[in-house]
């Protein structure tokens, strides 16, 4: 009897892990999209993600009371506002630097999460804030396990963002543009490619996905200013562990970073969790210097 | 000392003569505050500037020295000056122990796994019982020196800034004279760097170690200050702090650190009240300066006072070294499908010139980066002399007579010609070296300003100046003018005459017939011929294989 209730606890953990890794894959996905096109590593992309969960905040508000999916209504423009930061982003921070030394990128984009993080601090406060559901409350029931529609949602939409990007870089001419910019920088303008262009795209493309993960961050998870930090690290660990400059690789350790987070919080303490989340990635980055499947091909930023 | 030293030590002394005129205590807090920020900077500036890697622990060693002391003081009973030593020393130790793994680590790396373990301490501190969990130390007692008390105001003020000068002298002494060439050398031509001899492991740990051993002290003396340790020591926003200050002050200067405190520090106290608004001014004006002003403060300093370097010194030869042959027996190459080396043999005898020919992807460039160290090979023997090379890393490689130039020299971004091309000798030699090649009118313009062509020229005397027995190099004559060849084919031939092993990888063969005194032919990875100049030129193989349009033509 023990045991079967351990493997429903453990189920319904793995049910809350994968909804909570499909938004931590949405914001790796942003920072390895980033990574791949201009070779940098975008310090204010937690901040991103935690600006998106702010800007939902702000947005509800505008809708009727009685809006029937609030957080899908407004996922298309909380995804197009972040695009935008994003551009804003690119064009203050990255774009002026892209001759200099590679860490000055590293430091304009610490500089710009100070300045959301904190600007976002002062103007609505340090205490946390929860956004609107995905969809409406309710549960799904089944072989012992207990589902929220939130849940369900959060993974479906994820997935759909995931697809979308899958499908915007391999199945469209634009798509091709960016992966072959990402690739081979000279070739690519040597072909006409406009580097300008695919750079403030692929800006844009992290910038909405990390659009997408604020806000189904914010309802189950809430936003405060200071989460920033938190999510970009383990984007970042997503990277290093899936394989620097692997878009998909990042994306499924993300995954498996909130399915460990969740079972040894559970299990143990989250303060555990993330100590064992450091300790881990220091591990892997002594044994294995260049992460630990390797760096893409043509990427040694 | 120079005008820029001199500016800048009468700014400080203004700014205390204003400072005791007011006699205000707050001010003096803020004053003590900003010494030991430039401390902990002065540090960082090592490491992020000089070695040019975003470590991002120096916060953490900070925190550990704020610990060290608080933990030995209030738990062990040790006596303020010795657990002072403890927060230097403790720290400096790990900053080693952290230098060890990251030494091998690249730039993105590095920053990821400063940032872990910046993480690790906060957790600790935050959650162990012994630092006193979230509400830290309390008691700390006060600095006492030969029974003395250190009291709050001008005398720990005092002491805080007798630290920034001995921060100060730490940094002048690990960086001074040609050393911090070498740093810039490894920082911007890392290949280049570990094929003159220079090793970058050491220098990463040595810098690691001297900037955490700094963040020690400064976050001793915050200890000190406070009466108390609490876990914001180790909270991110010191090393943002720190990493604003050596921005604004400008990146690798230790008077810009001091400089980036003084402006820096005193902002949270314009916004009090504001809570941790600083850190969005913080924030912008991190940015603005990196965008529009790159090199900070103390790169608008050194505009208007530029450091004039030390005199020249007369040119003197390095050393000469015991002459000693090059031999490479049956040595093999794999990458991947492709037999990029397939049981080379090669001889380079002491006063001779030997040519390595063959068409592009025939393997010159994988046998020049395994003699150099830079690769491995499969299999094989290399010995200089009598000396095994293989298990040597390059450095002690080139440490033991073994210099080579690139095909594609690295170059450091901010020293003069003359300092960057002595990183492997001292001065005398660089400057022995670059007039050998003809570019000692240079001397002192800044090496990153010279054109492709002087610059393989540099590279030659960059590699001269170590004092090789054996010399490298990689299509030395490739993008010369007629005179220019002319007078590298006369350096060439003078080398080897006294008693150099000359190994050339050249197409020219204009160039490079009348020079060589024996060539090796590669093909495909393999030796088709060698030996004599007129022997291997007329070696039908080496005709059919490479030689071909020139003897058709």
């Amino acid at each position: 009897m023990i045991e079967t209730a351990l493997i429903e606890t453990a189920a319904q953990l793995v049910v809350t892990a994968l909804a909570l890794g499909s938004t931590y894959a949405l914001v790796a996905l942003g920072f390895v999209l980033i990574i791949n096109a201009v070779g940098a590593v975008n310090f204010a992309h937690g901040d991103l993600v935690m600006a998106a969960g702010f800007v939902t905040v702000a947005l509800v508000t505008l809708l009727p009371a009685e809006t029937a999916l609030p957080g899908l209504v407004l996922l298309p423009g909380v995804m197009a506002v972040m695009a935008l930061v994003a551009l804003v982003l690119a064009a203050l921070a990255y774009l002026p630097l892209r001759k200099g030394p590679p860490t000055s990128v590293f430091i304009s984009t610490i500089a710009v999460g100070l300045i959301l993080q904190h600007g976002i601090q002062l103007t609505a406060g340090p205490q946390p804030r929860v956004g609107p559901p995905l969809v409406g409350g309710g549960w799904v029931e089944g072989g012992g396990l207990l589902v929220s529609h939130q849940q369900i949602a959060t993974v479906a939409v994820a997935a759909l963002l995931v697809a979308a990007v899958h499908g915007l870089l391999h199945r469209t001419r634009f798509g091709r543009r960016l992966r072959a910019a990402a690739q081979d920088p000279e070739l690519a303008r040597a072909l006409g490619i406009n580097l300008a262009v695919t750079i403030a795209a692929t800006f844009a493309i992290a910038g909405a996905l990390a659009g997408g993960a604020g806000l189904l961050l914010s309802h189950q998870y809430f936003v405060t200013p200071t989460d920033g930090a938190g999510l970009m690290l383990k984007a970042y660990i997503a990277t290093v562990i899936g394989g620097w400059g692997r878009v998909w690789g990042a994306a499924l350790a993300a995954l498996a970073i909130a399915l460990f987070e969740v079972l040894v919080a559970a299990a143990v303490s989250y303060l555990v969790a993330e100590a064992l989340l450091y300790i881990g990635v220091l591990a892997v980055l002594m044994a294995r210097p260049r992460g630990l499947f390797g760096e893409a091909e043509g990427r040694r930023a | 000392m120079t005008r820029r030293w001199a500016a800048y030590t009468l700014l400080l002394a203004l700014a205390a003569a204003l400072l005791a005129l007011s006699g205000d205590a707050y001010l003096l807090r803020i004053a003590t505050l900003v010494g030991i920020y430039a401390i902990a900077a002065i540090g960082f500036q090592l490491v992020f500037g000089r070695l040019g890697l975003l470590a991002l622990s120096q916060g953490a060693f900070f925190a550990i020295g704020a610990y060290v002391l608080g933990l030995t003081t209030t738990v062990w009973g040790w006596p303020p000056l010795l657990a002072l030593a403890a927060a230097v020393i403790v720290p400096a130790v790990a900053g080693a122990l952290v230098a060890l793994p990251a030494a091998r680590l690249e730039t993105h790396y590095v920053a990821l796994a400063t940032l872990g373990l910046s993480q690790l301490v906060l957790l600790a501190v935050t959650n162990l019982d012994v630092t006193g969990g979230a509400n830290g130390l309390y008691g700390v007692p006060v600095l006492t020196v030969l029974d003395g008390e250190i009291a709050d105001g001008w005398p720990m003020l005092l002491t805080v800034w007798t630290g920034v000068a001995l921060a100060l002298g730490v940094f002048a002494l690990t960086v001074r004279g040609v050393r911090a060439a070498r740093f810039s050398t490894l920082r911007d031509a890392p290949h280049a760097a570990r094929a003159l001899g220079l090793d970058p492991i050491r220098a990463r740990l040595t810098l690691f170690a001297v900037a955490a051993a700094l963040g020690g002290l400064a976050g001793g003396f915050q200890a000190l200050g406070l009466g108390v340790v609490s876990p914001a020591v180790a909270r991110f926003d010191v090393m943002i702090s720190l990493l604003a200050i050596a921005v604004v002050g400008g990146r690798g200067s230790a008077w810009g650190a001091i400089a980036g405190a003084v402006v820096l520090i005193p902002l949270p106290e314009l916004f009090r009240g504001l809570e941790q608004a600083y850190l969005l001014g913080y924030g912008i004006v991190l940015l603005a300066v990196i965008v529009a002003w790159p090199h900070g403060i103390d790169g608008l300093v050194r505009r208007w006072l530029p450091d004039t370097g030390p005199a020249r010194p007369a040119p003197r030869p390095p050393s000469r070294p015991a002459p000693a042959a090059l031999r490479v027996e049956a040595v093999t190459k794999r990458f991947g499908g492709v037999q990029a080396l397939d049981r080379v043999d090669l001889v380079a005898r002491p006063g001779e010139v030997t040519g390595l020919i063959g068409a592009n992807g025939s393997g010159k460039t994988t046998l020049m980066n395994i003699v150099s160290g830079l690769e491995r090979p499969d299999s094989g023997i290399l010995r200089l002399g009598a000396v095994p090379l293989l298990g040597r890393r390059a450095p002690a490689r080139a440490r033991l007579g073994l210099a080579r130039g690139f095909q594609h020299p690295e170059l450091p971004s901010d020293v003069t010609v003359l300092d960057a091309a002595s990183v492997a000798g001292d001065r005398a030699a660089g400057l022995w070296a670059l007039d050998r090649v003809g570019l000692e009118a240079l001397a002192d313009r800044p090496v990153a300003s010279l054109g492709p062509a002087d610059s393989r020229l540099f590279d030659i005397a960059r590699a001269l100046a170590a004092g090789p027995s054996v010399l490298l190099l990689d299509e030395p004559a490739a993008g010369l003018t007629a005179p220019q060849r002319a007078r590298l084919s006369r350096l060439l031939r003078s080398l080897a005459d006294d008693g150099m092993a000359v190994v050339v990888v050249e197409h020219g063969m204009d160039f490079l017939l009348p020079l060589a005194d024996t060539l090796v032919c590669l093909d495909a990875g393999r030796v088709i011929a060698a030996g004599p100049v007129d022997a291997v030129r007329r070696d039908p193989a080496v005709i059919a294989a490479y030689l071909g349009q020139e003897a058709a033509a």
